[in-house]
């Protein structure tokens, strides 16, 4: 009767999530349309003058990301509830926020990584300049992981409701403000030539605290959603 | 009554309630339940729909808190993480995911929980009547199929004491023969399993521990 280890037991769970994201790789490419195509509405609307589009293109770049997470976000624990995964995660003998949280750095991958290789694409077609596109790069690497984060947080939250969907995003947007801010103001920094490394620092603070915080928050969440 | 009880130090008792009760919007579903399980004993829990048979199972298993009266497991107070992994829980819900054929099902459950010992993956699935099925997605596969795959997690991971919650649904003639056999071997190791059903169950291993929900 030995235990298994907490490697062993992390690398199945991410192996199990990222199998089952691979078998349904057509949602996997369903944010990455979503971004695609709001990220082209903007021209369209705005007229295609470089200096304007050029001006907004950050902005727009982050929020068309974090609204195209928030669409994948739903899904994140929802499934295991159902079909009583989840039971089995939370009376398995490992610690449940750490399991939790591979089940976030599934998501992750699976949805805001995918997006993150776009975003060069996003922002070219707004005329970002390209000398701006690594630090807007980093600051995705280190923004969506806090969407990832906060967003399991609130899923947890509204586990077992209904029509959760929409209740998620007026719930999560919110929170967003400081991480879009940080992350925006990074790449407007950087667009006008100024020293952008401290909001990235201020991100990447964020970043550790979640990483610490979220997957503690989930894991009492779905325990008291699961005791129901 | 209670005093006699606490007298007798029985290191088999693996598990007892006191007095146990739970309650819906103030209405109990069941109160005062009292039993012990030892080791290489069987439970059978018996009560008509909604007695609360998935209730108990569910405060036993440690996913619903107890509303009323004591959990004592190996003769302590029940906490969440004493008794985690000797503990295998079977519900309605049969926690495999239906993209995952039953052998990745499985090799979840065997990273999480661990391997009991000289059982391998593929003789799991053989002896729940899976072999030929080991690749194929759960969602193609019967409702007793699925039954079965869930039940392949017995077969394979080391626990003392099984909660399953209606094993015999969904099964056919050979399948209530699995679960019975399975039942056997585990009760020969010295486990212990509590069991629900409303319908009646032969069991021939032994006569096994009624326990009668009641409000």
């Amino acid at each position: 009767m030995s235990r298994p280890g907490l490697t062993t037991a992390c690398a199945a769970m991410l192996r199990r999530d990222l199998t089952l994201a691979w078998r349904r790789r057509g949602d996997i490419a369903m944010p990455v349309l979503y971004a695609l195509i709001v990220t082209m509405l903007f021209p369209f609307a705005l007229g295609p003058e470089d200096t304007l589009l050029q001006r907004i293109a950050g902005g727009v770049v982050l929020v068309t990301i974090l609204l195209a997470m928030l669409l994948a976000l739903d899904a994140m624990f929802s499934s295991d509830i159902e079909d009583g995964s989840l039971e089995q995660l939370v009376l398995a003998p490992q610690p449940l926020a750490l399991m939790l949280a591979m089940k976030i750095l599934a998501h992750w991958l699976t949805t805001a990584l995918p997006l993150i290789v776009i975003s060069p694409l996003l922002a070219g077609m707004l005329h970002l300049p390209t000398s701006v596109m690594p630090v807007l790069m980093l600051a995705l690497l280190l923004s969506t992981p806090m969407l990832s984060l906060l967003g399991a947080i609130l899923v947890a939250l509204t586990a077992g409701t209904r029509r959760s969907g929409m209740l998620l995003a007026l719930m999560l947007l919110p929170l967003c403000v400081p991480v879009v801010i940080f992350a925006a103001g990074a790449v407007a920094a950087s667009q006008q030539g100024l020293p952008w490394l401290a909001p990235i620092a201020w991100l990447g603070a964020a970043l550790v605290l979640l990483l610490v915080l979220a997957p503690l928050a989930c894991a009492a969440a779905l325990r008291i959603a699961l005791d129901a | 009554m209670s005093a006699a009880l606490t007298a007798v130090p029985d290191h088999a008792i693996l598990l007892e309630t006191r007095a146990l009760g739970f309650y819906r919007q103030d209405e109990p579903v069941f109160a005062s339940l009292n039993f012990r399980l030892r080791a290489g004993e069987l439970g059978l829990i018996e009560g008509d729909n909604g007695s609360g048979k998935t209730t108990l199972m569910r405060i036993l298993a440690g996913l619903l808190h107890v509303d009323e009266g004591e959990l004592y497991w190996r003769g302590q107070p029940l906490q969440r993480d004493r008794c985690v992994g000797e503990v295998l829980f079977l519900g309605h819900q049969l926690g495999l995911k239906a993209d995952l054929s039953p052998a990745e099902n499985l090799q979840v459950a065997g990273g999480l929980h661990g391997y009991r010992a000289q059982t391998t993956l593929s003789a799991a699935l053989t002896e729940v009547g899976l072999s030929g099925y080991e690749d194929e997605p759960v969602r193609r596969l019967s409702a007793g199929q699925k039954k079965r795959a869930a039940l392949a997690r017995l077969v394979l991971l080391p626990a003392t004491l099984w909660l399953l919650d209606e094993p015999y649904a969904n099964l056919d003639r050979t399948g209530i023969a699995l679960v019975n056999r399975l039942l056997e071997e585990h009760l020969a190791r010295d486990g212990a399993a509590l069991v629900t059903s409303h319908g009646t169950v032969s069991f021939h291993g032994g006569e096994p521990q009624r326990i009668r929900m009641h409000a």
